[in-house]
């Protein structure tokens, strides 16, 4: 049989056996999106603090502050509310804290005298709690910047290192490409080896004079499209849905492709490894989040420090979303240069493939 | 009927302790979701900054000393301005702050600039410093601005006056504050909760259908509800005899001494226990730790209930694995793990009412971290509510469907 139709007939078996497996399929796909969702409710923890405001004085100077509050830095999301609701909702967890500007504020404050503003936080969370704690003077310093009040002798002027912020959810969500790539590929990847012991059927492929880099090949190959149909729409849902538009997009396709080759392989090894499904999915699922929120997925990992940092180069995500943030946003948030990202997830995927070539042919070469 | 429930359920149970990859497609999610909680928190709160003091006059040295003082908000790293600007380049700080050289006589004509040098790659990250660095520069004119002030100035009673013309009483709710890995590891039991009691009667039950076990069951003169009641019973005692011991040891983590703040251990070990570590519990009084053994029991029972229906809906083991995965991974962050749902949008926060197992994580939360029960008994009360009608749906459902195969 010519190398050409047996890569076919591999391919359509594979096709036949995903068909049979539509449920699962559609399943998988359904954990791409999945993924970027949680990642995004995740998100949306990071700012806007929910803090009650009760304003009671009403004058022109405290509603000055009220929006010097409102920015700074993306820090709270103000709700107006009486005093008891406040105090109910911030003993049930409904809120971070209460702000309570007092009455008179605005003509104190214009007879330049120092008005306390007062603050009641529920410190259960110390990351909320620094955040309120940090945010406050930040809207003083701008409530008074606002006004010109004289008195102050240093400002801090800021230098950034990009052009321009990228926004959270945007960042998060482009790094969840990568987690999709890695579950999704893998776990079809896997379900494509496994399923060689689950059925028996590794002994005749050990037997068949057919070569087994070929019929691998063609499994993979259908495994790998069925994940980058499953890829493309959680991108579709990045673009259209949250309205993130890569700024190089065939350099985006092609990182894309190479992740869902690379993870369809190293899938693929994972599956011939554990030989059953049913194993190498929550292996993948469990694997998912720490190599996620290692690699990088929520800020630069070298910020972690080097234990951290170290750690992270075991996690193939690291590299992949070094590739993808560059392609999306055009940053660089992984030390090593791009192509040295791109260069190692390919030594992955080689390793991968010769790897589960060796379990599948194991019974050939003794 | 009570021996034939009681012989379903250690059939049950031994089975699936013969099942590791069962155990692990339960457990792996969630621990998976602990090791990532235990890394965040090394990545939250304090970001590597580079300090380069220029000024040699007094009063650079004070804002370089405001700037030092303020350990909670930066991991401080003093270097001469070249270095800095390659660790910025290589990502070893996220920022450069510079006092620069004419700070002294700049300030004394009120027109001093401490210079923010930020990668901005993300806005989080951006903001995190743009409010520390802000505060450590207010500081220098308002000494009431920092920590120290908002806590004890103006709250004791204390106001002085400022530039700014406005301070900060602030008033903290409660005497400790709990550390953001233990916060955010609490959802992780209901997590484990769900995982087990949904994977592991979902499996089961799925194998019977796939193996033809269910008409053996049939067979057998046992009745066909002492079956069904052994089934829910064998779910329960599985997802008990997993979460328990869990349970137990973030009690027994404080004894554990590398655990201890200031233990003195070296960096890498301290951030290779902190995964064990973060898994702390506080200490409740009896009536608290009544009312989250009630908690946990309630979720408990909802989850083998719903974990039945799966298995009987769809009689596929990887179809189940899946669904279940999905479906643990929705409860999970729409019932607010890892996520305050406050911070949600509107729709999401009516949506996440409509989500069980947010009033699991609610009341767990309430149980541990709060002095009283306020609003428990409403998520006891939602929670036996969910927990009693996935039981009754299971039950008829498998019964049925034992019935029919």
């Amino acid at each position: 049989m010519s190398a050409w139709r047996l890569f076919r007939s591999s391919a359509a078996l594979e096709a036949a056996h995903l068909l049979g497996s539509r449920g699962f399929v559609a399943l998988t796909a359904l954990a791409a999106v999945s993924f970027l969702a949680m990642v995004s409710l995740f998100g949306l923890t990071g700012s806007y603090a929910p803090v009650a405001l009760i304003d009671r004085d009403g004058g022109p100077l405290a509603r000055r502050f009220v929006e010097a509050l409102d920015g700074a830095h993306h820090s709270f999301a103000l709700k107006y509310m009486s005093a008891e609701a406040a105090e109910a909702a911030l003993g049930s967890g409904r809120l971070v804290g209460i702000i309570t500007i007092p009455a008179g504020f605005s003509d104190a404050v214009a007879r330049g005298t120092t008005v306390a503003v007062d603050v009641r936080i529920d410190n259960v969370n110390v990351d909320l709690t620094n955040d309120v704690q940090r945010a406050l003077p930040a809207a003083i310093v701008g409530f008074a910047r606002q006004h010109r009040f004289p008195g102050t002798s240093v400002e801090m002027v800021e230098h950034d290192v990009w052009p321009h912020d990228t926004g959270y959810i945007p960042y998060l969500a482009v790094s969840a490409l990568a987690l999709d790539a890695m579950v999704i590929a893998g776990i079809l990847g896997a379900m494509a080896t496994a399923r060689e012991w689950e059925r028996a059927t590794v002994k005749l492929l050990r037997l068949s004079p057919a070569s087994p880099a070929i019929v691998l090949a063609g499994k993979l190959c259908v495994a790998a499209t069925v994940a980058a149909g499953a890829l493309a729409l959680a991108l579709l849902v990045i673009e259209v849905g949250y309205g993130v538009v890569p700024i190089a997009r065939w350099a985006t396709v092609f990182a894309l492709l190479a992740c869902v080759a690379i993870f369809t392989s190293v899938g693929a090894w994972l599956g011939a490894l554990l030989k059953r499904t049913l194993a190498a999915v929550p292996l993948l699922f469990g694997l998912a989040m720490p190599f996620y929120v290692d690699s990088g997925a929520l800020e630069p990992t070298r910020f972690d420090g080097d234990a951290i940092w170290a750690l992270a180069h075991l996690s193939p995500v690291y590299y992949a979303v070094g590739v993808l943030e560059w392609a999306f946003h055009g940053l660089h948030v992984t030390p090593e240069p791009v192509w040295v990202d791109l260069l190692v997830l390919v030594v992955i995927a080689v390793v991968a493939v010769i790897l589960t070539l060796g379990r599948l042919a194991r019974g050939a070469t003794r | 009927m009570i021996g034939a429930a009681w012989g379903m359920a250690r059939n049950d149970l031994a089975v699936w302790l013969r099942s590791p990859a069962a155990i692990a497609a339960a457990l792996l999610p969630a621990l998976g979701l602990g090791v990532l909680v235990a890394v965040l928190t090394q990545s939250v709160g304090q970001q590597p900054v580079a300090l380069v003091v220029q000024g040699q006059g007094p009063l650079a040295a004070r804002m370089a000393r405001i700037i030092r003082g303020d350990a909670d908000a930066y991991l401080l790293e003093e270097m001469p301005a070249a270095d800095a600007e390659r660790a910025i380049g290589t990502q070893q700080v996220a920022a450069i702050i510079v006092v620069p050289e004419d700070f002294d006589v700049a300030a004394a004509r009120a027109e001093a600039a401490v210079d923010l040098y930020l990668n901005n790659v993300d806005i989080d990250l951006a903001d995190d410093l743009r409010r520390s660095v802000t505060r450590s520069v207010a500081e220098f004119d308002a000494p009431q601005l920092g920590l120290l002030g908002e806590l004890h100035g103006p709250s004791s009673g204390v106001l002085l006056p400022n530039p700014y013309r406005v301070a900060v009483a602030e008033h903290d709710l409660r005497d400790t504050n709990v550390s953001f890995l233990q916060y955010q590891v609490i959802p992780i039991v209901v997590l484990i909760v769900i995982s087990v009691g949904v994977l592991g009667t979902a499996l089961l039950t799925a194998r019977d259908f796939e193996h033809g076990r269910a008409k053996m069951l049939l067979l057998s003169p046992a009745g066909g509800w002492a079956l069904v009641v052994g089934r829910l019973l064998g779910g329960t005692l599985i997802t008990i005899g997993l979460v328990a011991p869990l349970v137990a040891l973030g009690f027994l983590t404080h004894h554990i001494p590398y655990c201890a703040e200031e233990s003195g251990a070296p960096l890498w070990l301290t951030q290779l226990l902190s995964g064990p570590c973060g898994w702390m519990l506080p200490p409740v009084s009896w009536t608290h730790a009544l009312a989250l053994v009630a908690l946990l029991g309630a979720v408990t029972l909802a989850t083998v209930g719903f974990g039945t229906v799966l298995g009987v809906a769809l009689r596929d083991t990887r179809l189940v694995t899946m669904t279940a995965l999905n479906a643990s991974a929705y409860l999970f962050f729409l019932g607010g793990g890892f996520t305050t749902v406050a911070f949600l949008p509107h729709w999401l926060q009516v949506a996440s009412r409509f989500v069980p197992t947010s009033y699991a994580i609610e009341g767990l939360r309430q149980a541990l971290f709060y002095p009283d029960l306020a609003g428990f008994g409403h998520d006891l009360l939602v929670l036996t509510g969910c927990a009693g009608l996935s039981i009754v749906l299971a039950s008829t459902l498998l019964a049925r469907a034992w019935r029919r195969a």
